[in-house]
């Protein structure tokens, strides 16, 4: 048998009904944002009997969800650029300077892989509040980049793989150590940053925690804190709060279209490897 | 001196990742079991160590109770029901037929929004009245119901399990998918010259050579679940009571929202203690798992 089967089989039989369930409740909000409140809430099951764009127009006007959107992106693509690169540089040295200084520090970095973010909750917020990082997007973009370690284990194994003669002969040449780096180095790497990159981006820009306790104002406010915000304003006004739903599910199912290849490669890399 | 100048260069890339992560990850540790031997409540400076104080009290907290034991039930639940789920699935998802694709990004696509977004969904379909989607289902064909989904304390539980691992069985599908593949066809090969019909291939091929996968699946999904806020947080707001609290809301509720911090740290701490024991009792024996199945 080949993957590129014509016919449907009994398998495909078996699956759709599984997966149509499995997919149900993204289908259900979708339908109800195209309803009148009393309609969705009568009916939540059928088709709308007409289709009308109104909550999908209000959001736009009455409710930040530009801002947030605008402040979710900020708030992930500087923080996952940043990690990134302080991950691949701390790899740097431990990979092609190796010593016992940096034997012992690549351990420190590697111990804080397993400590939960909650167990350091409380001195945080005591931290980020005698700091004044409350409440600014730069300040929880420095929290974010203690997750660097992440990035760093990851890129560690894949800069092993970098023949070391490359930076030799880059430094006969007369490159000084940092132009190695960015201009040899780096750019190799570009498979396993992309890969810690998506892990990162998912991350930040689901997280709910970290922003619900350190940014306090609307203006501030990510997509998904706005959607938990909007949760306690629409109670009554499902057909709004959906909307808001879609809206944000949007850009996450584009990234999911764009980068499932990549995700898989990763959660396979990742695996398979560590 | 040359030499001690391209060392200092070097450790220079260093710097930023230590300063950040020494700041936020290292220091915070420390001070959690500092706090934890205090009675400071966030606002007086002249707070007092109290020993192991907050470590007895906090058997006698009702939230932190059932905190542990929610958290403890969602973590060994999500973990035995997405495993028991997963590799089927992927053995599925493995075989050729026309849909594959499709039915690969279908079971993948909820491990990608966040948990709160997908507890808010489930929050609609949950809901407990007459009207509430799921309910009103069950009333047309069944004619049962309504049933309290998320207000009454088992079935609270029970659908934030559910909901979890309707999030989650995706994404660790597509982790043993990807071992199966790894899997050399050759096997497979001299099995079936052998003889072997295939649910004896699947036993006792398939199934050993999925032993890592399912160690780093179990060990993510434990401490994952250990870890868990977002969703029984959206879907029933940890109630009802203190029925679906996880130890993460508690530490969040004691210590953020009521400024226990000497007390929220030393639930910090325990909660510390809890995930690295599970983590390293998991790996250790699944390991020995792995190499007797081998």
């Amino acid at each position: 048998m080949t993957d590129s089967q014509r016919r449907l089989s009994i398998l495909d039989l078996v699956m759709l009904p599984v997966g149509m369930i499995m997919f149900a409740p993204f289908y259900l909000i979708i339908i109800n944002t195209f309803k009148t409140e009393r309609e969705a809430i009568s009916s939540p099951l059928s088709l709308p009997k007409e289709w009308n764009f109104d909550t999908y127009i209000h959001i736009f006007e009455q409710t930040s969800i530009v801002r947030s959107f605008g402040n979710s992106l900020i708030l992930t693509v500087c923080s996952v650029l940043l990690m990134v690169l302080i991950g691949a540089m701390a790899a740097y040295p431990i990979v092609f300077n190796p010593n016992k200084l940096n034997r012992l520090l690549m351990f420190y970095l590697l111990a804080g892989f397993m400590i939960p973010f909650q167990t350091t909750l409380i001195p945080l917020f005591q931290l980020m509040t005698s700091l004044q990082l409350v409440n600014k997007l730069y300040g929880l973009i420095l929290l974010y980049l203690g997750g660097a370690v992440f990035v760093f284990f990851l890129i560690l194994g894949y800069m092993r793989t970098i023949p070391k003669e490359l930076s030799e002969a880059a430094i006969i040449d007369g490159c000084s150590i940092g132009g190695i780096f960015w201009r040899i180095i780096l750019p190799l790497l570009k498979p396993i940053t992309v890969t810690s990159a998506i892990f990162q981006t998912m991350w930040i820009w689901n997280d709910f925690l970290a922003p619900l306790l350190f940014l306090s104002s609307r203006s501030n406010s990510t997509l998904v804190l706005e959607i938990y915000k909007a949760k306690g304003e629409f109670t009554v006004n499902w057909p709004m709060f959906m909307t808001m739903t879609v809206l944000t599910l949007i850009p996450i199912f584009i990234f999911f279209i764009l980068m499932q290849k990549q995700i898989v490669k990763g959660i396979v890399g990742g695996a398979v490897k560590g | 001196m040359a030499k001690f100048l391209r060392h200092v260069q070097y450790e220079l890339f260093l710097l930023p990742i230590l300063i950040v992560y020494s700041l936020f990850t290292i220091y915070p540790l420390i001070r959690s079991f500092v706090l934890s031997l205090t009675n400071f409540n966030g606002y007086s400076l002249d707070y007092d160590f109290v020993g192991f104080r907050n470590y007895i009290q906090l058997f006698s907290d009702d939230a932190i109770v059932s905190g542990i034991s929610f958290t403890l039930l969602f973590a060994l639940g999500t973990t035995f029901l997405i495993t028991v789920l997963a590799i089927p699935l992927a053995l599925l998802l493995d075989r050729p037929f026309l849909t594959k694709n499709l039915h690969r990004a279908i079971f993948f696509f909820p491990s990608i929004p966040s948990g709160l977004l997908l507890a808010f969904i489930w929050g609609f379909i949950l809901s407990p009245v007459q009207s509430g989607v799921l309910n009103s289902i069950l009333h047309d064909t069944l004619h049962i119901g309504p049933f309290p989904w998320l207000s009454d304390p088992v079935l609270a539980k029970l659908s934030t399990i559910l909901v979890a691992t309707w999030a989650a069985t995706g994404w660790h599908a597509i982790l043993y998918l990807a071992f199966l593949q790894s899997i050399p066809k050759d096997y497979y090969e001299a099995a079936s010259i052998d003889g072997a019909n295939r649910w004896q291939i699947t036993r006792h091929i398939t199934l050993p050579l999925l032993a890592p996968a399912m160690t780093v699946s179990v060990m993510l999904l434990l401490t994952g679940g250990l870890k868990v806020f977002e969703v029984p947080f959206a879907l029933t707001n940890g109630g009802p009571g203190f029925e679906t609290h996880s130890i993460t809301q508690v530490i969040v509720l004691r210590g953020i929202t009521e400024t226990q911090f000497g007390f929220a740290s030393a639930m910090s701490v325990v909660f510390f203690l809890i995930v690295m024991t599970i983590a390293v009792i998991q790996v250790t024996v699944m390991q020995k798992r792995e190499e007797r199945i081998q």
